[in-house]
């Protein structure tokens, strides 16, 4: 064993090619203070949505015992639909003794022979890592035999946080998967649209309206995804990043090796979804397209916003208070605005310095960045008495007991709140949330409280 | 019972051993489980237990990394989160459970519970559930014969009228809370272990989620060891009762193997019944006279259906006991797990599996009970189901159903039976 101080000098290594300015997936999480998910979450996440592919997990039941079908990322595919089922080699302690690598060929063979699915990813965990299991080569032999790409995820849980694992995720693609395949759907115009995993249908909310200007969705990383698209991405036009800084380095290296540029977008709220598909459009250059493009969002503001109209009405000058990460934090808080709410507040903790310059933008001089929410968020809810709170499903309960309301904006939502539909089901929900008289009902003291000391009612 | 022969499992049923261990903790007052393994482990089991319970669920890691992975053999990272968590919150007692990677890499957790006990003068227990051995049952259990090992003190005199009661991992919160009424009825005072009727049952309480939120206080745990009574319930809490026995030599120990349905609580009431001579409340006595008269009306239901049952092993011990009293065949049962309780199972076929071998089995019964994931299934095979076990995603109170002893029994034979006759009136 090493001593403590040099394990410390490992930890904070200063060649690091990060940012010195700002946090990044290379600060190590501490110990007793750690909330986030895993490495291999974040590949997961970032994977998952390709329901054409089985996801194979090599490690100990935990890793996906308790996480299979836990995010709704519908898909359009017709076969059978691997998103929502889970694969696990479930090592046992023989195979931590004795290697697992037979165990992972075997459950290659029973995935081909009883799902031919169109491809197989292999995830790495922890134990399989450290017990040096050869997985690599595994998955070149099956690969092989069977004649489907069966690519290996290199990001065991301990590599760090789940944003490394989405960027380690999207490194594994581009070397294993993109340009391997030429695409048989080319249109005029061709995007990837990477980093949106259509949750609750997200993706949907606005690939129609691109469909119907003629931009055809060459591939997508991972949302509604299918690998055989993923294999022909390099010969997009343009790849579109939604709401994902972790893949901002897999865009980055497809242009270098593929010379295809990319732009970074946001869907949620009016003004971003205009905006999105504007920069689009102007990317791809093309003047009648531009033209097409302001008329078709001129249309679908008009219709959103009269849809939102009676919506509007209660929900203005309403306060809200926004803990979420990344891009959310700014594009979220620009959905609000839409609504004519005030956003009193938006956590900074998960952002880069690009997103708290948006987020400085968006809400102006006055709006408080909280850069450690957890200590941060209570005082301001009762100083500003705000109205709502949005964030992430983890702290739903928390605040609900608290009797603050509060909407769920990551992950875990039930319904898609993207595009200019989304938008509507936003305010849908923000309207039914803010009116609701439970938290005034379960606020009034108990009977017993209103006694004297005689026992009596006051 | 066989093991269906496939090096994978497809859809899971088995959820691991921290996480049991994690649930069991959260049972025991001011406690904070600390899970020693990659920042994942915890994560999901975070988000899991919250969903489930829709609850606020204290856990913290201690975010072993590739570098502390080689390089820490655990004592360094688990005194430096401990001494993390005390800045945040004050609990009383730190629970550390090893995972898959620390107990790969070969850590010492019994050395770095003892240093943490000694710098942060804290009481600590340790327990080792590698993910890659059993599972949610056999990590419950485990985790409480180490509270039993490590926290209670040896005695050997006996507190006439005490009890002491261990339920299984499957018995949920209210069902705990039932289960101490029922035996306080007989003039019993009555502790659990864990006790989850104080923690997980869904109130509205102050500054829920930084640590355990209640539970059975450690002062209690520590004099455990003068119970006149241990009670394990289900197999799979036996040895932990043993344990207790092994602290004091005059415990006696009473093991039911599950309080569901008809037999299973008559027993129970019988032994009872020997220790104290007297005869059960009137209001026990009315219960089990609702209990029967509904097994009557409700037979002409279920009677007439097959079930397939995907859940832990001593919850299926139990349920299938109750359907099959009212002529329900259990067509076949599967458990994620290997487990001694099986043997007891009654079903026509009782295999080790997931839910891709429910998927197969189901197409020749009527009804499913399983956890949420079941859903899917059902739907595709347009299939009855019923939500049991972990998780329950899909559902709210889940901490607030009692399928056990003569109240619950009734109530989950009439929830059976309903649910069988709408779907039918749904067709």
């Amino acid at each position: 064993m090493l001593k403590h101080s040099k394990i410390d000098e490992l930890l904070n290594e200063k060649a690091c090619s990060h940012s010195s300015t700002k946090s990044s997936s290379c600060n190590k999480p501490t110990p007793g203070n750690t909330t986030g998910g895993c490495a291999f979450e974040g590949a997961q996440i970032a994977l998952f949505p390709y329901a054409d592919a089985a996801h194979l997990v090599h490690g100990p039941i935990t890793c996906l015992g308790a996480s299979w079908e836990s995010r709704a990322t519908l898909t359009s595919y017709s076969g059978t639909d691997f998103t929502q089922m889970g694969f696990t080699t479930d090592i046992s302690e023989n195979d931590v003794i004795f290697g697992g690598d037979k165990k992972l060929a075997e459950s290659i063979d029973y995935i081909y022979k009883h799902y031919s699915p169109e491809a197989i990813f292999v995830y790495f965990t922890c134990v399989t890592a450290l017990i040096g299991d050869d997985v690599e080569s595994v998955c070149k032999e099956s690969k092989k035999k069977y004649d489907i790409p069966i690519v290996p995820i290199f990001a065991p849980g301990f590599t760090g946080s789940k944003n490394l694992g989405s960027r380690i995720a999207g490194e594994n693609v581009l070397e294993s998967l993109i340009g391997t395949k030429e695409p048989a759907n080319l249109g005029k115009y061709n995007i990837n649209l990477i980093g949106d995993f259509n949750v609750t249908g997200d993706m949907w909310q606005y690939t129609h309206l691109l469909e119907e200007l003629g931009i055809n969705v060459l591939s997508t990383l991972s949302g509604d995804g299918r690998v055989a698209k993923i294999r022909g991405a390099h010969r997009a036009d343009l790849n579109v990043i939604v709401c994902a800084k972790a893949l901002i380095s897999l865009v980055r290296k497809m242009e270098e090796k593929y010379e295809i540029p990319y732009i970074s977008v946001s869907f949620y709220g009016l003004r971003d979804t205009t905006n999105a598909i504007l920069s689009i459009a102007n990317a791809l250059g093309d003047l009648d397209l531009i033209k097409r493009a302001k008329e078709l969002c001129d249309r679908e503001e008009r219709k959103t916003k009269k849809a939102l109209e009676p919506y509007i009405k209660n929900l203005s000058g309403k306060k809200a208070l926004l803990n979420t990460g990344g891009n959310k934090s700014w594009s979220i808080a620009s959905a609000l605005q839409d609504l004519e709410m005030e956003v009193v507040a938006t956590s900074i903790r998960k952002c880069t310095e690009d997103d708290i310059q948006k987020c400085k933008e968006t809400l102006g001089e006055n709006a408080i960045l909280m850069k450690s929410p957890a200590n941060e968020q209570a005082k301001i809810l009762s100083d500003f008495g705000v109205d709502i709170l949005l964030a992430g499903g983890r702290s739903l309960y928390t605040a609900i007991k608290k009797k603050i309301s509060f909407i769920d904006v990551n992950q875990e939502k039930k319904i898609s709140y993207g595009g200019y539909d989304g938008l509507v089901n936003f305010a849908k929900d923000l309207n039914a949330i803010i009116k609701n008289p439970v938290f005034k009902n379960v606020s009034k003291v108990a009977p017993w409280e209103n006694l004297n000391s005689k026992g009596s009612l006051l | 019972m066989s093991a269906v022969n496939k090096p994978l499992q497809v859809n899971p049923l088995k959820l691991s051993a921290p996480m049991g261990a994690t649930l069991a903790f959260l049972g025991v007052k001011d406690t904070m489980p600390l899970m020693h393994g990659a920042q994942g482990c915890a994560s999901f089991t975070k988000v899991f237990f919250t969903r489930h319970f829709c609850e606020p669920i204290a856990i913290q890691t201690t975010a072993v990394t590739d570098i502390t992975a080689i390089l820490d053999g655990g004592d360094r990272s688990i005194i430096e989160a401990g001494e993390n968590i005390l800045k945040k919150a004050t609990p009383k007692l730190i629970a550390i459970l090893s995972t898959g990677l620390s107990e790969t890499k070969g850590d010492d957790i019994k050395a770095a519970s003892k240093g943490l006990k000694k710098v942060k003068e804290i009481e600590s227990v340790y327990v080792h559930t590698p993910d890659y051995e059993g599972g949610l049952e056999s990590g419950f259990a485990k985790a409480v014969e180490s509270i039993i090992d490590q926290l209670v003190e040896p005695a050997s005199n006996i507190e006439i009228s005490t009890v002491t009661i261990l339920p299984n991992v499957n018995i949920t919160p209210l069902e705990v809370e039932k289960i101490k009424d029922f035996i306080s009825d007989f003039g019993f005072i009555v502790k659990a272990l864990p006790d989850l009727s104080q923690s997980l049952d869904g109130f509205l309480g102050e500054k829920q989620g930084a640590i355990s939120s209640g539970g059975i206080d450690i002062k209690d745990i520590k004099k455990l060891a003068s119970s006149e009574v241990v009670i394990s319930i289900g197999q799979s809490m036996k040895r932990a009762a043993k344990k207790l026995v092994d602290k004091n030599r005059a415990i006696e120990h009473l093991h039911v193997d599950s309080l569901n349905g008809l037999d299973f609580s008559d027993k129970f009431v019988e032994r009872l019944i020997r220790y104290k001579n007297i005869k059960p409340s009137t209001k026990i006595q009315r219960w089990r006279s609702r209990l029967c008269d509904l097994m009557l009306d409700s037979h002409f239901i279920i009677g007439k259906k097959s079930f397939a049952l995907a859940l832990e092993p001593d919850a299926l011990v139990g349920l299938s006991k109750a359907i099959s009293e009212v002529g329900g065949e259990i067509e076949i049962a599967i458990s994620p797990t290997k487990s001694e309780a099986l043997k007891e199972v009654v079903a026509k076929e009782v295999i080790v599996g997931d839910l891709e071998d429910l998927e197969r089995a189901c197409k020749n019964v009527d009804v499913i009970i399983t956890n949420s994931h079941g859903y899917r299934i059902a739907n595709r095979h347009k299939k009855i189901i019923v939500i049991r076990g972990y998780p329950n995603l899909e559902e709210v109170g889940n901490a607030l159903s009692s399928d056990l002893l003569y109240e619950g029994s009734t109530y989950f034979l009439r929830e059976i039976a309903n649910v069988i006759s709408k779907e039918e009136h749904s067709v």
